[in-house]
């Protein structure tokens, strides 16, 4: 193992970890405030479609990415209102959306197979900080999706524990009849965190087209959405400690690749079933400790909530 | 000003869900409609290819039917847990548990006759479905863990079992580098009922009825309902909730095991990645538009085994098969919609000046 492929492996761990939680705060959010969203593979898929067809036919790497967000908000807004207002089952819709949205990237991707991308988003040249050794290939020669990636996990911590707007979202997750009382909208709430968390897994969706794999193929979100999905219960439900699941996550994905270079002999394909093991792992550990102490988990997710039933 | 508000009706309406189903499936047509008129197709040219690929000859009925078995066990598996309460988000690992059991056995038993090989390769099926949804169900009895996440996650870690399995040690040599397993020898093979349809086709119909009979019509039916509906009104009546919630899921983990058993030993005929083929999840769909009543989950199935197989055939014409998926998803989130109809009566109220609730 050489110095230039530890580089790249450490540089790989990060923006996989970056994408998975770009996803995983999207997840969150949505979970927080009550609604558990299955539909995060279906979204991503479609972000990445999306992104790259808009870049394909502007070359513009920016407004690709915004017209994903927006897309896949909208996208995940069936979700919402599905769930929230109608009542429906939050597993069977959220599961329904993976479908919708396999189903609709690869029709509308059909033509877009082994194209050239119109646009990529290229990496940040942080000037001199880029050139340190080790530190700048890994840190400050990213996408510009990584820091965005930071910069939404540290905004999304920071509204759910400091503001007002956090503390609702939260309500809407525990005890939803409280928030109600105190005047906000629980539907509205509900509706605004599944759109966003619709917004993000799209995001993660763009900045795999736009920037990693800068092409796309049917089945290329190959399963990171449900890596997502695991990264909230295996962060428990906290921002900061999914940041940690991320780029472990995303180091096992950098590692499957880069096993054979590494002298190893372990099969990648054993090695890609850690994230989901870990996952049953945390979930267990949570559990046990939920007998002694508030649960992680927010208790009213998958509950309708209806004001007239309160 | 007024406004439009659901008012819940006191009885949901008789004989609603059959009719929610159906507007779900035209407004399914009519959104592929526009979807294939939209990408410059012509819809009336395929949806005559669908219809005809899936229900238009006795041999496009074989194909649907045997898709349909599959689909229909998976939405029995969910139904039967979810009949408790429960979600087992894992019929697609199950299925894939019981496919790689059952080709386990059918290496092992090389040579040995049919009706002995193919009965324990179905047997293994179901113990290997029945093993990985264990885990879920003891974990959900004893401590309370989510059962939707830790089945959802061993989907996953079954998918990797087995392309570890047909990227190594299962690997035909003869396969020329793709990652199959060898194919099964002819005595491990489901025989035929009528063209291609398999037998699978005759144990599907039977486990569906016999698993609507317990549910509907047995006091063990009728305590997993009162279980599902209030564990505290279980746990008053005398119901052990965890013997219970173990039972069922190791029950629905078997029926997806059989499932994955007979695709292999009827359609597959090998180990290869896409042997659960997404029904899984598909029956999870199925078992939410039959209302986990195991009665209407062999009908959806065979309109979802008649949609997917016609799916495929409209490829020929260009067209992408995801359309098949599309459609799939959409007949649900119609019928949903109309479904709330069933429940909630729309009723048109005057707005309050202020805060207008009702």
């Amino acid at each position: 193992m050489n110095e230039a492929s530890m580089i790249g492996m450490l540089s790989t761990t990060v923006s996989f970890g970056a994408l998975l939680y770009l996803a995983c705060i999207g997840e969150l959010i949505s979970e927080k405030a009550g609604v558990l969203n299955l539909g995060v593979e279906g979204m991503m898929a479609l972000g990445a479609v999306t992104g790259f067809l808009v870049a394909l036919n502007t070359e513009n790497p920016w407004l690709a990415l915004l017209v994903a967000m927006i897309v896949t908000a909208a996208f995940a807004s069936i979700h919402g209102i599905f769930t929230v207002v109608l009542g429906a089952e939050q597993v069977v819709s959220g599961l329904s959306l993976t479908f919708l949205g396999l189903g609709l990237s690869a029709f509308f991707g059909k033509s877009a197979v082994g194209n050239p991308p119109g646009a990529i988003l290229s990496n940040v040249d942080w000037g001199p900080l880029s050139d340190i050794p080790w530190v700048g290939p890994i840190l400050f020669q990213q996408s510009p999706m990584v820091y965005f990636a930071i910069f939404v996990g540290l905004l999304t911590s920071f509204l759910l524990t400091r503001t007002s707007i956090g503390l609702a979202l939260r309500g809407a997750g525990e005890s939803a009849s409280t928030v109600d009382t105190a005047g906000y909208s629980v539907v509205k709430i509900r509706l605004a965190a599944v759109a966003t968390g619709g917004a993000l897994a799209g995001a993660a969706g763009a900045y795999l087209t736009l920037s990693i794999t800068t092409s796309w193929q049917d089945g290329a979100t190959a399963g990171r959405g449900w890596i997502a999905v695991a990264l909230v219960i295996f962060g428990a439900w906290k921002p900061g400690r999914a940041a940690i699941g991320a780029l472990l996550f995303g180091g096992l994905l950098a590692l499957k690749t880069r096993l054979q270079t590494f002298g190893v002999n372990f099969s990648p394909i054993l090695l890609s079933m850690i994230p989901y093991l870990l996952t049953i792992g945390v979930l267990l550990i949570i559990s046990i400790r939920a007998r002694h102490r508030p649960s992680a988990s927010p208790s009213e997710i998958g509950k309708v909530y209806r004001r007239e039933e309160r | 000003m007024k406004r439009l508000v659901l008012v819940r009706r006191e009885q949901p309406l008789r004989g609603g869900q059959p009719l929610s189903f159906l507007i779900g499936l035209v407004v399914a047509l009519l959104a592929g409609i526009l979807l294939l008129v939209a990408s410059g197709h012509n819809p009336i040219e395929i949806y005559e290819r669908l219809f005809n690929s899936s229900v238009g000859s006795s041999n496009a009925w074989a194909k649907t039917l045997n898709r349909a078995v599959p689909l229909g066990l998976a939405g029995l598996a969910v139904a039967v847990a979810g009949s408790m309460g429960l979600w087992n988000i894992g019929a697609e690992g199950q299925i894939l548990a019981g496919a790689m059991m059952a080709a386990w056995i059918a290496q092992i038993g090389e040579g040995w006759a049919s009706p002995l090989l193919i009965p324990l390769m179905l047997i293994a099926s179901i113990l290997g479905g029945a093993l990985l949804a264990s885990g879920p169900g003891i974990a959900r009895a004893q401590i309370g863990v989510n059962e939707i996440i830790t089945t959802l996650m061993l989907n996953e870690v079954a998918l990797r079992l087995l392309q570890w399995l047909i990227h190594g040690p299962w690997k035909d040599p003869e396969s020329r580098g793709f990652p199959l397993a060898p194919l099964l020898a002819d005595e491990a093979r489901l025989p035929k009922l009528f063209g291609r349809a398999h037998w699978g086709v005759i144990i599907a119909f039977l486990v569906i009825a016999f698993f609507g009979f317990i549910v509907s019509r047995t006091a063990w039916g009728y305590e997993l309902k009162v279980a599902g509906s209030s564990g505290a009104t279980a746990r008053y009546a005398g119901i052990s909730l965890n013997k219970k919630i173990i039972t069922v899921m190791v029950l629905s983990g078997g029926i997806a095991g059989l499932a994955g058993g007979i695709e292999l030993s009827g359609t597959s005929d090998r180990i290869v990645e896409g042997v659960s083929g997404g029904y899984g999840f598909a029956g999870i769909i199925v078992a939410a538009l039959a209302l986990m009543r195991p009665s209407g989950v062999a009908a959806v199935a065979l309109i979802f085994g008649a949609v997917q197989v016609g799916g495929l055939s409209i490829q020929t014409l260009g067209v992408s098969s995801s359309v098949s998926t599309i459609l799939q998803a959409l007949i649900l989130f119609g019928a949903i919609g109309a479904g709330v109809f069933n429940r909630y009566s729309l009723k048109s109220v005057k707005r309050e000046k202020k805060g207008g609730s009702t």
